[in-house]
């Protein structure tokens, strides 16, 4: 690049240059903090108005919870168990939140979990332990995330029929592997970290990875390139394309990540149930959809954010708890989800569509 | 452990073939002479026995094996019919898609096999498949999920989804026998399958006769291992003590004893169902609270296979006194504990 | 005047607010049958929000709507549609997947028990396009395959298909070529000679010249002039009411006679895309403009987006500073110093939920970013340096840039290339929806820039912008270049003989 960020001195001229501006002129002053006040005097891009309105949607279903079963609903194990199970989708949530930014779906990613999961509950890999496990499930969720990514950014696929496909054949190859049986975990450094003795104050520690991964997940789309062109394509692939933006390897990069957190999932899935079967991960897809969804994502792409989305998990998980807490059928528990699908959508829509 | 009277064919010489793939039939006819009061008539059936009869091709067309006891079923269908020299088993890719798996019905029906054992991916929409077969004059035998017309099938031979709850629910309630104001949890199978309504009618109407039990909740998992977990784990956090818990699936019990040991609660006994190895060897450990399940055996398979070899040899069953085979076998739903885990080991399925 | 029939529509003081924005502010306006009645005001003035009102998609604040004389509440588009008011909305709003007869029957279906009465639809369709003056267009035909100039008659025709009396057209020119232009006139004399009123909205002050009566000029939320004739009153006079100042001249001067650098900074060779142009050869040097002129359809943009990487061409090569570009990459031409500000703003160059800063920003990230990380202060005073000195409107880089006017979001797509430093600088109709006053405003920075060595290469359709602000001028036939020659050696006739009939000089 022959053009740094160097700032040159201005050359003298009669108006000032334009394509290569003075030092004050464009760039800020040198010293670190002055450029700050600028970012001031709006809201911190951590809660805006929708995740505002889906905290109180959860918030209410706190309320119902304390109320119809006080007992349970607030005792610490309940809300170590809401976040634990939170966890698992949680993680996949993060991706799809990705992808749908972009303006992609990915549809495989319960099939990438039920592989990656099956995978590294092979007897074969189970025997190389714990990082054996670990790896071979991230490397299979990345391994089909790439291939997504290329069939779609190179293809060029419709990233709907793409992730289909790899649905299909993710889940026949998953059944293949098992055969069908249910793959139990043998390996006990895996097993106890699903257990109430690695909890860390309290904290169990796959909730602890899906922190790690939504702060992981925030920060890039927010603070990074990554994120910005991931918002930039899904705004407007052709002015991104335009605008000098590499689309394609972006896109490979993004449902990379998506295969990714599945594969992450996946091993959290694994600790969780102590076993790998060709049927984890079921629905996944949708669930992860609905909750990147209610949590402000436009599906079209172009915005969304990580917070709205682990509210939007956290939503759906308080639900579950709550049936089960109050034993009401599974009828009833279909319902009342479909009924809080719509009234979150509705309440974010009454947030001005320009709040950031 | 066995409270309510049965029909008497339920005991039958199935029962050995369920207990163990490996016992022959013929054992099965010595085992229980006194059912057979006719020996000495001039009118002695034909009967089906290890001996090499006629060859028969038995056509087989199951779903899709994608969870541990349909994958049983296939192997146990497979391996029965390794045992005799004289069956020609043709056995189809299953398919959960009713179209696909017409497809694979029509394709033997073409092939002119003798016998048709089918599984049917749905009962109902494979119907007209299992009447053509028998119009085409090839005698089905219709395996585990029921077809909507009789004229369907030649023999229906399954498990007892009802029977199954039944015996959960009387193991629970004479183990609880003592314990006052008890209280049980049922962990069902997808509220949306028939079968499940069976098992928790048959359930619920054994606990009707301990009127010191009462069901406190029932939740329904996905008969996978992750809802099993997630479910139970909820349960469990709904139900600060309880005293037992029968859960309709082995699988999703793998789930369910995750979540149990997460959460570190012993004070209860589980009833499991289906039969399961990993659930079998649990029982037999006796180091969990798993006590018990409740069977729903995939040795139907192998049965089917004998049903069909008798059929295609024109010939009856030991152990009953009719020319035919019957035309409906409902297997007893045996309740596998510490004590029989031994006999029934062999049939538990991964 | 005198004997001028009572007008078909009346407004009277009327008021609409947006957060943040009064719109409107007490505006009257009256239509007269079989009048063209002209509106004009700077983007932001408030025309689109009057159409609206006009056309019931908003409902006013405050002031009285009345119809051949009778207050009416227009709550809602179907409600002026009965009255017999039409809208050609200047985005046009057709269903690019079906029919042209589909389209002009859309929420108007000529249905018998909800099943559609295709060939009767055929048939009006049919019988409107003729009317049009184009019986060539079939009824049949999916719109996305018309070109813009087709799809504005499809508009049309839906306006048609009504019993109409006023019939809006909010900038209906800004997509045609000079033919269709004429055929647009004529069919407003027919319609008006029958008696319809027509409200239109033209950038262009000549088309209003030609066809229109009166003209009423709006400039933040008011009329600050109603009953201005359209073919006598100066421009100048136009001008300074739209933008409070005088504007008479437009174009920036052009540096006396630049001294050429040594090497081109772009240099074309050879470079050809079958069915679209034909071994182009072009040399652009620092600080040079050079415009592109033709018709629509004769190769223009075609050309810009092949020399961008956007396209593949075919045969040929571009070069940046003498090093070869890969072709068919628009990455590898950004890198090299490339810019485009493409013809549909919208569509191709914005990111329009988007900040000002995102959209200025986005090409030159890496400029703020240690390892992927984005210094989002300094990303964000970079960009405000640049859009303070583009005097971008409102002086606030976190607004959405879809808020802003055409103009503004032009300057914003320039401040993008400028931060990032580029050397060649392709502008695709960089005045489209950009009205007259921040017109001369976006020219002198364009000149500005060149000033400053940036290379810029220029496509328009209006020929006197190709000649006021270019140095040299390439005319494009049917993909072929017929002419270059200085900008000061040609003029508008010259260059509408050479696109038209591509006789060399």
């Amino acid at each position: 690049m022959t053009h740094g960020a160097t700032s040159e001195p201005a050359t003298p001229a009669a108006e000032p240059s334009l394509a290569k501006p003075a030092a004050g002129a464009g760039h800020p002053p040198s010293s670190p903090g002055t450029g700050r006040p600028a970012g001031r005097g709006k809201l911190p891009a951590v809660v805006n108005a929708q995740s505002l309105s889906l905290l109180g949607v959860l918030l209410a279903l706190c309320v119902v919870g304390a109320i119809t079963a006080p007992d349970q609903f607030l005792s610490t194990s309940n809300l170590q168990l809401v976040l634990v199970q939170a966890s698992v989708i949680g993680v996949v949530t993060v991706g799809m939140t990705f992808v749908i930014i972009s303006g992609g779906i990915d549809l495989s990613v319960g099939a990438m979990v039920a592989l990656a999961s099956v995978w590294c509950t092979t007897v074969a890999t189970q025997e190389f332990g714990f990082m054996g496990m670990l790896f071979t499930a991230l490397l299979v969720g990345l391994g089909c995330g790439l291939v997504n990514g290329t069939l779609i950014a190179y293809g060029p696929m419709v990233p709907f029929i793409a992730t289909l496909a790899m649905l299909a054949s993710a889940r026949g190859l998953a059944l293949q592997i098992t055969g069908g049986n249910t793959q139990i975990v043998t390996v006990d450094s895996v097993l106890s970290l699903g257990e109430r003795d690695s909890y860390i104050l309290g904290v169990p520690p796959l909730v602890i990875i899906f922190a790690v991964v939504v702060v992981i997940g925030w920060t890039v789309l927010n603070r990074t390139t990554f994120g910005r062109r991931t918002v930039a394509i899904g705004g407007n692939a052709e002015a991104a394309r335009l605008a000098g933006i590499s689309v394609k390897r972006q896109r490979l990069m993004i449902y990379a990540v998506s295969g990714l957190c599945c594969g992450i999932a996946a091993f959290m899935l694994v600790v969780l149930s102590g076993s790998g079967q060709n049927t984890n991960g079921n629905l996944y897809e949708l669930d992860a959809i609905a909750a990147a969804i209610i949590g402000g994502t436009l599906l079209s792409g172009g915005r969304g954010t990580i917070v709205g989305s682990v509210l939007g998990v956290l939503v759906f998980t308080t639900i579950t708890n709550l049936f089960i807490l109050n034993n009401l059928e599974s009828a009833v528990q279909q319902i009342a989800k479909g009924a809080i699908i719509v009234v979150a959508v509705l309440l974010q829509r009454r947030t001005p569509y320009g709040q950031t | 452990m066995r409270p309510l009277p049965r029909p008497s064919r339920r005991g039958l010489l199935f029962g050995g073939a369920a207990a163990s793939a490996g016992v022959m039939l013929s054992a099965c006819t010595s085992n229980e002479p006194s059912d057979s009061g006719d020996d000495d008539g001039a009118t002695q059936a034909a009967v089906s026995n290890d001996e090499p009869g006629t060859p028969v091709t038995i056509g087989f067309a199951g779903p899709q094996a994608d969870h541990g006891w349909l994958n049983a079923i296939n192997e146990q269908a497979r391996s029965r019919a390794e045992e005799y020299s004289e069956v020609t088993l043709n056995i189809t890719e299953g398919s959960n898609d009713t179209a696909q798996q017409i497809g694979q019905i029509e394709a033997l029906i073409n092939d002119q096999v003798d016998v048709l054992v089918i599984l049917p991916a749905d009962g109902r929409a494979l119907t007209q498949i299992g009447l053509t077969a028998m119009q085409a004059g090839i005698p089905v035998i219709n395996l585990d999920r029921i077809f909507d017309n009789p004229q369907a099938y030649r023999c229906y031979i399954g498990g007892d989804n009802y029977g199954m709850g039944l015996n959960a629910g009387h193991f629970i309630g004479e183990q609880l026998r003592d314990v006052p104001n008890a209280r049980v949890v049922e962990l069902s199978g997808p509220d949306s399958l028939e079968l499940t309504v069976q098992r928790t009618a048959g359930f619920d109407a054994a606990l009707a006769n301990y009127p010191n039990i009462e069901k406190v909740a029932r939740q329904a998992a996905e008969f996978t291992v992750e809802s099993g977990q997630e479910v139970m784990a909820g349960l469990l956090q709904a139900q600060s003590q309880f005293d037992a818990i029968w859960n309709h699936d082995d699988d999703q019990g793998v789930g369910a004893e995750r979540a149990i040991e997460q959460a570190g609660r012993d004070e209860f006994i589980m009833v499991g169902g289906a039969g399961s190895r990993h659930a079998m060897e649990a029982i037999q450990s006796d180091n969990s609270v798993l006590k018990a399940t409740v069977l729903y055996p995939p040795t139907m398979a192998a049965s089917a296979i004998d049903l069909a070899r008798a059929l295609g040899q024109a010939k009856g069953i030991g152990g009953l006194a009719e020319f035919e085979i019957p035309s409906s076998v409902t297997l007893y739903s045996a309740v596998v504990t510490r004590d029989n885990v031994e006999q029934y080991l062999p049939t538990g399925f991964n | 005047m005198a004997s001028a029939p009572p007008p078909i529509l009346t407004l009277t003081g009327i008021t609409k607010s947006f957060p943040g924005v009064r719109a409107l502010d007490g505006v009257d306006l009256d239509v007269l049958p079989g009048e063209v009645h002209c509106l004009l005001g700077q983007n932001g003035a408030g025309k689109s929000t009057l159409i609206k009102v006009i056309s019931g998609a908003h409902r006013p604040d405050e002031g009285e709507i009345a119809w051949n004389g009778e207050q009416v509440q227009l709550s809602a588009p179907t409600a002026a549609m009965n009255l017999g008011i039409a809208t050609i909305y200047q985005e046009l709003d057709l269903v690019e997947h079906l029919s042209v007869a589909e389209n002009v029957h859309l929420g108007n279906e000529n249905a018998r028990a909800g099943f559609v009465r295709r060939a009767a639809a055929r048939e009006t369709t049919a019988a409107l396009l003729a009317r049009l003056g184009h019986p060539e267009i079939s009824p049949d035909r999916i719109v996305a395959t018309l070109p813009a100039a087709g799809q504005q008659i499809v508009s049309m025709a839906r306006a048609l298909s009504h019993e109409v009396k006023l019939i809006v057209m909010d900038e209906p020119s800004a997509v045609l070529d000079s033919d269709e232009v004429d055929n647009l006139f004529r069919i407003v004399a027919d319609l008006t000679a029958d008696g319809v009123a027509v409200v239109y909205i033209s950038h262009r002050l000549e088309e209003i010249r030609r066809i229109g009566d009166r003209v009423t000029v709006l400039k933040d939320g008011r009329a600050v002039a109603r009953n201005l004739p359209a073919a006598s009153t100066p421009t100048r006079e136009v001008v300074a009411l739209m933008t409070g100042r005088d504007t008479e001249q437009v174009f920036p001067d052009r540096p006396a006679e630049a001294p050429r650098a040594a090497e081109p900074v772009l240099r074309a060779e050879g470079l050809s895309r079958k069915g679209e142009f034909e071994t182009l050869d072009l040399d652009i040097y620092p600080g040079e403009i050079v415009g592109l002129a033709g018709l629509v359809g004769s190769g223009r943009s075609e050309i810009l987006e092949t020399i961008y990487g956007a396209r593949r061409p075919d045969t040929g090569s571009v070069q940046v500073e003498g090093r070869p570009l890969r072709p068919g990459s628009v990455t590898a031409a950004v890198r090299a110093g490339l810019g485009l500000a493409p013809e549909e703003r919208k569509a191709q160059g914005l990111f329009l939920i988007d900040s000002v800063t995102r959209n200025v920003s986005i090409s030159s990230l890496f400029r703020f970013a240690r390892a992927g990380w984005i210094d989002r202060a300094k990303e964000r005073s970079a960009a405000r340096g640049y859009t303070k000195e583009l005097s971008l409107r409102p002086d606030n880089p976190d607004v959405q840039i879809r808020t802003l006017s055409g103009g503004n979001q032009q300057k914003a797509v320039l401040a993008r290339w400028l931060l990032r430093e580029c050397k060649v600088l392709l502008l695709d109709e960089p005045t489209r929806g950009v009205d007259v006053g921040a017109r001369a405003e976006l020219y002198a920075l364009i000149r500005r820039l060149a000033d400053d060595g940036v290379a810029v290469l220029l496509v328009s359709s209006e020929i006197p912008e190709v000649l006021g602000l270019a140095d040299r001028v390439l005319v494009l036939r049917e993909g072929t270049v017929v002419h270059t020659a200085p900008a000061r050696e040609l003029d508008e006739h010259r260059v509408l003989d050479l696109v038209m009939e591509g006789s060399p000089a």
